[in-house]
């Protein structure tokens, strides 16, 4: 099969998907959030205020076409604006984005080639002390909430022992660096744990498979091995894990974002939550959910292009 | 008690040879594994202990007064008090059988969806197979944190929106798993041999796959069961969690007003109990799937 | 070759853990540089909540309003230096013209005010403010398309803004050109207000950043997006709003000729060092928005944050250690000022519910409430118990009065609930009590429960997002329910409003109270100016509820508030719009002071 037909293939079924997200969202976030008004009118709101603000936004209109409004926005990214901060969504996106990213491509790329070295030496100590310490000290750094770490970071490393900015966002390079480095801390401690589990075992199938032994019986060295053979097979499920995980980045951190005052989506997301702000709850969730798809599409052409038996199946 | 843990293994799989060599290689392998094996104990103890709270056999006396507001840390009271005074150990205690039961909880229903879900997408294939596998990658879109949300929103408040929230959101990837198992099992000879001998489908699928599928349900139940345990407190931060009785989740969410003014232990308490089952869980996992799963057997 | 590969193994080893630990170099330590004390006097402030948008019309928050306030200004506004709050004028000449019926108010505005300078007015020039400009700003308030949050302020105050709003309603566009009979400007310089009925009222609304002017030319020039531009006529100047964490406003160089404050009631006279400097006193503002209270509370104890409160509308907020102010805190210069708020913490009963339509009920709960735990736990013992609804400070408070149901006292609970027909709680429901979502309000919930248990009550506490909860109380779907209320403006009718039965849901009366009697003395007393005859009704009202129990009283807040040596004139306000133009900064004190935090 032609790869462009494979990739047409693969964007078609994009649309069912989307269709179906925009329907969950739609039941469960048009039919519990019901009724804005109060948000938007306060304590002081008369009967007659809510039905022409209800008219305004459309709520009185069949259920049908508040459904069309929303996988239209799926398309045109354009989510009308926040009840809480009457601002357009998309640019509090736009805006928001960057914050979050310059938080999260760092703690990522960290993250990534931390645990992608120290899985390729327990997998080369496999079995010994140092594979099992080295695992069990990375489990026990993921079994503490996050929430934990945030509170003692910020009160101890920050404060206490004054290394690092309390909180606060200054934009533009290299401005926000000072800003960022315990937040891209806190990040790496969190994730390098599931990580590091998830590269050790892909590194253990490759090691086990025929062609290590082979090579080990023709006396190459475990070092070659290593990084010649195991590291250049075990590349595909790498890149995979790397490429899924991507559009979770633009999402930034919920609850680090908060804490540290970085200006971020994580923060709008966990705002909008706090105050019932429906809109941004949905624009959030299409977004995030486009990019998963999108993303998840990208890694199924990447996967073929690499490994050209996928496709056949 | 090991001789009986072997016995019923044998009990439930008396026809499948290949199955029973399986476990009881599995079960030997992990008792050979100390890790493994503290950690099954500290799972049963704090099961243990989520059990006689329960009954108030143990810190059934957690919301009396014991001491001042915030007493530091004591002989008398390890983890000091809070902010009325009550203990924090007997809170810690307490707040055992809220993340016990949220772990069991979400990890049976996100179980039980995944099992299902996933053994009838890959038995009957096609069009049944195709709308289910539609459902979950639309379902795995979403982000787990907005469907907490709009479930809790939903559900209102407690312990069992808290169970239904995060067992909804999480039985995906066992989905998954279980489908393509299935799909691979399917095609097998001693399917096809029960199929001569007149099963139905029903029987077909529980009698003869699933066994052969059990053991990726119990490495993702142990996985399910920490992670249910983590989720909790970023429930409880975000306000929707357990309402009316103490959880780890609400005393770190206490810590964020008191760490400031110098008050550190329910943090630590609840921080430290969560850590140990957190670990121990894990570590259980690795065990479990290291035994268990055949692609890594061959070492 | 077990021992050459074992070598092999070690030096790879250590090749990795250097390639980790430079990582880790290059993300940590790099920067332990302290920030150097600008030269500049900059305030830094720090706020709980996001901001939502400059736009005075929807500025219903406390935040909001104070950072409207900073760029827009109205008519009055309070003294700085008195007590009680005293209305002067500020856009305003002069205090206006009252006619003898109290229907008229005619006001002379100050020449030569200008807006900031902006690209909507003629070659980016800020032009004058007139007397147009606010029969605009307030029609903008009754613009019926516009869903303005301070409409309640002005609905049925002024003669024909209702029928107006009501005109328009239904039509496509609204019309600003049409006259409104109770709102004209005479002449550039004189806008004459007439009221529909007497409103004692009326002049607080005016001092309120709801009513702050705003130019045609502006509003019209950014649309929707005028809520992003602010252009005013006040002290600070911002170009654009962003949805950061950061707001910088700085100094209007423009701004007209307003001086420092020369007369103050005496608890104030410290700060008349700074009378007849011209204003504002800073070179800037930063405003951080920090939602966490936690890394609030360590910037401001390194001193990057200029003082730190607790903001009366919101719980979820820093808790200062300790009674007074710590030895460590004095060690590093920091002062405590605590002013008694306008305000009133209580948890109110639904009175749709059948159950609480019993009075012994709800007088038994009253009386095994302990208010004195609860103010020692919750606010450090420095609030004042609520014996009513009407907080000290204001007139009808009645000052000694002692509530007969309130303060615990178990034996008179129990009995009072054996004579609601419920021994020992036996055949009550559990009770719902509902409450926002911050820790300290989950907290306050448990507490209530830990005293109701003590007759035999069983409550379930249970939390909401705060639209949620205003939700659920609109619908009636609440029990109980635990809120607080902080004053408009210094008037008993504020509080009192809120039990006033045709002000039932959805309107300011949550609890949905009903009292034949206390409508009565309500009606009669809301048209009556300040005088011994209105102040007489509102005891009296104050004693109704007192004594009926439509809510359970916890108390009146007192604010406390941290500043660091470096700040001059700090005064904690319950209406502190355009506070920040009569603050200082001593540059030279705070690089002192900066030394030791």
């Amino acid at each position: 099969m032609n790869i462009w037909v494979y990739v047409l293939r693969r964007l078609l079924y994009v649309v069912p998907i989307l269709l179906g997200v925009c329907l969950i969202i739609f039941v469960l976030f048009n039919v519990v959030a019901g009724d804005p008004t109060h948000l938007l009118l306060g304590k002081h709101a008369t009967a007659r205020q809510m039905a022409e603000l209800r008219h305004e936004l459309g709520l009185d209109r069949p259920w049908f076409y508040q459904y069309f409004d929303l996988v239209k926005s799926a398309f045109t990214f354009d989510f009308g604006r926040s009840w809480s901060t009457k601002q357009t969504i998309s640019t509090m996106i736009s805006e928001g984005a960057l914050p979050s990213l310059t938080l999260t491509i760092p703690g990522f790329v960290i993250t990534t080639i931390l645990s992608v070295s120290l899985s390729l030496l327990v997998s080369f100590y496999r079995g010994s002390f140092f594979d099992k310490s080295s695992v069990i000290f990375c489990v026990g750094l993921m079994s503490i909430s996050s929430l934990a770490y945030i509170l003692f970071g910020q009160w101890f490393f920050a404060y206490y022992m004054d290394w690092f900015e309390i909180s606060g966002y200054d934009s533009g390079f290299p401005n926000f660096i000072p800003y960022i480095q315990l937040p891209v801390l806190i990040w790496v401690i969190l994730s390098i744990g599931p990580d590091l589990r998830f590269y050790r075992t892909v590194m253990l199938d490759e090691v086990y498979q025929d062609y290590v032994r082979t090579a080990r019986s023709k006396g190459l060295n475990e070092k070659v091995i290593l990084f010649k053979h195991v590291l250049k097979n075990a590349m595909i499920p790498i890149v995979t894990y790397v490429v899924i995980q991507i559009p979770f980045l633009i999402l930034g951190a919920l609850l680090i974002e908060s804490f540290f005052g970085i200006p971020g989506l994580g923060g709008i997301t966990l705002n909008a939550i706090n105050s019932s702000d429906f809109p941004v709850i949905r624009a959030m969730t299409i977004l995030s959910a486009v990019a998963y798809i999108l993303f998840s599409v990208l890694t199924d052409v990447l996967y073929t292009v690499v490994d050209p038996r996928v496709r056949l199946k | 008690m090991e001789n009986a843990q072997a016995v019923t293994t044998n009990i439930n799989k008396p026809r499948e040879e290949k199955s029973k060599s399986l476990w009881r290689h599995a079960f030997e392998t992990i008792m050979k594994d100390k890790m493994a094996v503290v950690s099954i104990l500290i799972f049963l103890s704090y099961s243990a202990i989520a059990l006689l709270t329960t009954f108030d056999l143990v810190a059934g006396d957690w919301a009396k007064e014991v001491g001042g507001s915030y007493t530091a840390p004591s002989a008398e009271h390890w983890f000091g008090t809070d902010i009325f005074g009550r203990s924090v150990m007997a809170k810690t205690l307490k707040g055992t059988q809220v993340a016990m039961s949220i772990g069991l909880f979400t990890a049976l229903i996100s179980g039980f969806i995944g099992v299902l879900l996933g053994a009838i997408a890959g038995f009957y294939g096609g069009k049944v197979d195709e709308v289910i596998v539609w459902f979950y990658t639309t379902f795995s879109s979403i982000p787990s944190i907005m469907l907490l949300v709009a479930i809790t929103f939903i559900l209102g408040k407690g312990l069992l929106a808290v169970y239904l929230a995060l067992g909804f959101t999480s039985w995906v990837s066992l989905c998954r798993l279980i489908r393509g198992e299935v799909m691979r099992h399917k095609d097998r000879e001693y399917v096809h041999a029960a199929t001569a001998i007149g099963g139905n489908d029903f029987r077909k699928l529980f009698k003869h796959i699933l066994p052969n599928v059990l053991h990726i349900v119990i490495i993702n139940f142990s996985l399910q069961f920490q992670v249910a345990i983590k989720s909790e407190v970023i429930l409880s931060y975000l306000g929707l969690g357990v309402q009316g009785r103490p959880s780890w989740g609400t005393m770190i969410d206490d810590a964020k007003l008191e760490l400031a003014r110098g008050v550190w232990w329910q943090l630590a308490a609840a921080t430290l109990a969560m850590f140990v089952i957190v670990l121990s869980l894990n570590i259980l996992g690795d065990a479990l799937r290291d035994a268990l799963d055949p692609k890594l057997k061959g070492k | 070759m077990a021992t050459n590969d074992g070598l092999k193994r070690i030096v790879l080893m250590k090749k990795m853990i250097s390639v980790l630990l430079s990582i880790a170099l290059v993300l940590g330590l790099s920067s332990c540089t302290k920030k150097e004390v600008s030269n500049d006097k900059v305030l830094n402030l720090a706020v709980s909540a996001k901001i939502k948008g400059m736009d005075p019309i929807y500025a219903n928050d406390l935040y909001s309003s104070n950072e409207v306030a900073r760029v827009y200004e109205g008519l009055l506004e309070y003294h700085y230096l008195k007590r009680p709050y005293t209305l002067v004028p500020n856009l305003a000449e002069s205090m206006p013209k009252v006619s003898e019926d109290g229907l008229n108010y005619t006001f002379k505005l100050k020449q030569g005010v200008t807006f900031h300078d902006d690209k909507a007015f003629p070659d980016s020039k800020g032009r004058e403010l007139t007397a147009e400009d606010f029969v605009y700003s307030i029609k903008r308030l009754a613009d019926p398309k516009l869903q303005a949050l301070g409409w309640w302020l002005l609905d049925g105050k002024i003669k024909g803004l209702n029928e107006w709003r009501d005109k328009y309603a239904d039509q496509p566009k609204v019309d600003y050109t049409e006259e409104v009979e109770g709102l004209k400007a005479v002449d550039r310089y004189t806008l004459q207000f007439k009221l529909a009925k007497p409103f004692p009222q009326f002049l607080y609304s005016l001092a309120m950043p709801f009513t702050f002017a705003v130019a045609k030319e502006v509003v019209e020039q950014y649309g929707k997006e005028f809520i992003n531009h602010p252009v005013g006529t006040g002290p600070f100047t911002l170009s654009e709003f962003k949805q950061t964490n950061k707001i910088e406003y700085t100094k209007n160089p423009s701004f007209r000729k307003k001086v420092f404050p020369s007369e103050s009631s005496p608890e104030f006279k410290h700060m008349l060092t700074d009378a007849g400097k011209t204003l504002p006193l800073v070179d800037k503002i930063i405003v951080n928005i920090l939602v966490e209270s936690q890394p609030r509370w360590l910037n401001f104890q390194k001193g990057r944050i200029d003082y730190i409160g607790i903001p009366k509308d919101n719980f979820d907020s820093a808790v200062i250690p300790g009674k007074g102010i710590t030895d460590d805190l004095k060690a590093k210069g920091i002062n405590l000022t605590v002013t008694p708020s306008l305000d009133v913490t209580y948890t109110a009963f639904n009175h749709d519910n059948k159950l609480f339509s019993n009075e012994k009920l709800r007088q038994a709960m009253s009386a095994a409430f302990d208010p004195v735990s609860s103010n020692k736990l919750f606010y450090n013992g420095t609030a004042l118990p609520a014996q009513s609804v009407v907080p000290p400070g204001i007139a009808g408070h009645i000052e000694g009065y002692k509530n007969p149901f309130f303060g615990q006292n178990i034996e008179l609970a129990k009995k009072l609930l054996a004579e609601a027909g419920f021994p020992e709680g036996k055949g009550l429901p559990e009770i719902t009590y509902d409450c926002p979502s911050s820790t300290i309000s989950r907290q306050i919930g448990e507490f209530f429960k830990q005293q109701m248990s003590k007759i035999g009550v069983r409550i379930k506490v249970v939390q909401n997002p705060w639209p949620e909860l205003q939700k659920k109380i609109k619908n009636r779907t609440v029990m109980l329910y635990g809120i607080a209320w902080g004053a408009d403006y210094p008037d008993a009718e504020n509080f009192l409003q809120l039990l006033y039965g045709p002000n039932k849901s959805p309107g300011a009366n949550g609890s949905g109270y009903n009292n034949e009697e206390f409508n009565q003395l309500y009606k009669t007393a809301a048209v009556l100016q300040d005088s011994p005859q209105r102040t007489a009704l509102y005891e009296k009202m104050n004693r109704i509820v007192a004594e009926k129990v439509p809510w359970i009283f916890g108390v009146h807040r007192q604010s406390y508030v941290l500043f660091h040596s470096w700040v001059k004139n700090y005064i904690n306000a319950d209406f502190n719009a355009g506070q920040a133009q009569y603050l200082n900064i001593d540059v030279a004190a705070k690089k002192e002071a900066s030394k030791k935090l």
